[in-house]
């Protein structure tokens, strides 16, 4: 096949994921709901408790803090919720579907990684701009810079879905996968603590410095505000953009080797 | 239909209840880790930036707040099957059993609070390490708090869930009844912060919902506070038994059809 018809085929399953996402009006509607309770209640109760001491006592609202934590975590369990998609989509015969398709198995892969990818950062933008509405815009490059980070970020997040409910071919399994990394990645991160928080405990100051998330989010807090978080992120904002390119690639890359490789042959349990 | 007949029908159905518990292990799994990663990462870390004017101890004061939120994640287990028994017309099977639509009700909601009281058990030990032994007539009261939390919660979810066929509806329904009645508790923060961001009147209305009161009762059974609202225990009962008549009615309706 030709390279037109390969991006027309990456096209179309782009357009596969975003109708599927669309008719889930539902699961929207009650993330929207859990967006607005988090801001206005949650957000703003567990600010007014909280007092920065030692190095990040300097001007920082924690409110604001948590803003882009909770635009973060909101964007990650969205391209997480793929999981469960997907998990439906092998117990009804529709992986089978796609395998059968003229379609090259790394398009495949990859178009599935960037339609979920897409499908969760439209369906955050709303609430995107209501963080930055609360926050200010900042300028015009930051927030550039900030959406395309975003979109890497859950492109690269639902490549790692796609790796690990593909691996597993298990409902079971994906349940209590996406269970714990859903429960435990987002509280080893800098969405509710900064890292310098973290580091009074040795192996989450770890974990989190690995993690993704705390990559993404440090980043979102420096494009916006450079001199109020860069002695608290993670990294350089360089660095974490350059991690989150990395995790991006790798995932998607993980994704095209299991579609290869080890999807044939059914063996859902 | 003798009473006795009545009381063996509502426990078998109980009973059948507790048995499928254990099929839906790996949602368990998955719930107790997340429990548990609110107290000993959340919490952990959280409690070097909180303000200790505040909370002293917030690992302390999370632990006990858990066990609220595990007794409500627990007997909203029983309400996944509920709802997919409406959906699927199990519910026209379970209206043809030898026994009255009470004790059918009745056994699905001790089914439900059984399930949360056991499912609490890794939550009491939990608290018995962190936060405080609590005497003989705590231990009395915190069971009793635990028993009314779990009741009243199943019959909730029950209602809840029963009162549409659609799942996302049903889904989204549940999600809701935890948002509103989680983050609008002392659960995850204290009174007095809540005060400090919210009107007065929300505030004091927040303290007297079912699930704060019974993180405030865990909290001063456990040690961890030294004060409780006397009629904490009373005004439980009645949020308990309001719920119980109410969404036992709810369901009967709703699995009759009417």
């Amino acid at each position: 096949m030709d390279l037109m018809g390969d991006l027309k085929a990456l096209g179309l399953l782009v357009r596969w994921d975003l109708t599927r996402m669309w008719r889930r009006r539902m699961f929207i509607a009650m993330r929207v709901i859990w967006f607005t309770v988090q801001v206005s209640v949650f957000g703003l109760a567990l600010s007014a408790m909280v007092r920065f001491r030692g190095v990040v006592a300097h001007s920082i609202d924690y409110y604001h803090f948590y803003l882009f934590g909770v635009y973060t975590s909101m964007l990650f369990s969205i391209s997480v919720s793929n999981a469960y998609e997907v998990a439906e989509e092998f117990e009804e015969g529709i992986i089978e579907y796609h395998l059968s398709l003229p379609i090259k198995r790394s398009i495949l892969s990859t178009g599935r990684a960037l339609g979920g990818g897409i499908a969760a950062f439209i369906f955050t933008l709303p609430m995107y701009a209501i963080v930055l509405t609360l926050l200010g815009w900042g300028s015009p490059l930051a927030l550039f810079a900030s959406l395309i980070a975003a979109l890497i970020f859950s492109v690269g997040v639902v490549g790692l879905v796609l790796s690990i409910v593909l691996s597993v071919k298990s409902g079971d399994a994906t349940d209590i996968l996406f269970g714990i990394i859903d429960a435990i990645i987002i509280r080893l991160s800098t969405i509710f603590y900064p890292a310098v928080v973290l580091a009074k405990i040795a192996p989450y100051y770890y974990a989190a410095l690995a993690n993704p998330i705390s990559h993404f989010v440090d980043l979102l807090r420096t494009l916006f505000f450079f001199e109020e978080y860069k002695i608290l992120a993670v990294t350089d904002p360089l660095l974490m953009g350059c991690y989150l390119l990395g995790f991006a690639a790798g995932l998607v890359s993980t994704a095209i080797y299991i579609v290869e490789r080890k999807l044939e042959g059914g063996g859902w349990r | 239909m003798e009473v006795r007949d009545q009381v063996r029908g509502c426990l078998l159905i109980a009973y059948r209840d507790l048995l499928r518990f254990w099929k839906f292990k790996h949602w368990l799994f998955s719930q107790i880790v997340m429990n548990l990663a609110d107290v000993v990462i959340f919490a952990l870390v959280f409690n070097n930036i909180v303000n200790r004017q505040y909370i002293p101890d917030y690992v302390k004061f999370m632990s006990t707040g858990v066990l609220a939120v595990s007794v409500f994640a627990s007997s909203f287990s029983i309400a996944r099957e509920v709802g997919a028994e409406i959906r699927r017309e199990v519910v026209q099977y379970l209206l043809t059993l030898p026994t009255s639509r009470n004790a059918v009700i009745a056994g699905r909601i001790i089914g439900g609070t059984l399930r949360g009281l056991i499912y609490q058990t890794a939550f009491i030990a939990l608290n018995l390490a962190v936060v405080g032994i609590p005497s003989p007539k705590q231990s009395v009261i915190i069971l009793y708090t635990s028993f009314m939390l779990a009741a009243a919660m199943s019959a909730l979810a029950i209602a809840i869930t029963t009162s549409t066929r659609d799942f996302n509806l049903q889904a989204t329904f549940r999600a809701l009844t935890y948002y509103m009645l989680f983050f609008f508790s002392n659960v995850f923060y204290p009174r007095e912060v809540l005060a400090l961001r919210f009107p007065g009147a929300l505030a004091t209305i927040v303290t007297h919902t079912p699930i704060s009161l019974a993180a405030e009762v865990y909290r001063w059974s456990f040690g961890y506070s030294e004060y409780i609202n006397p009629t904490a225990l009373y005004e439980l009962t009645l949020w308990a038994f309001t719920l119980l008549v109410t969404a036992s009615l709810l369901y009967r309706r709703n699995i009759s059809g009417r």
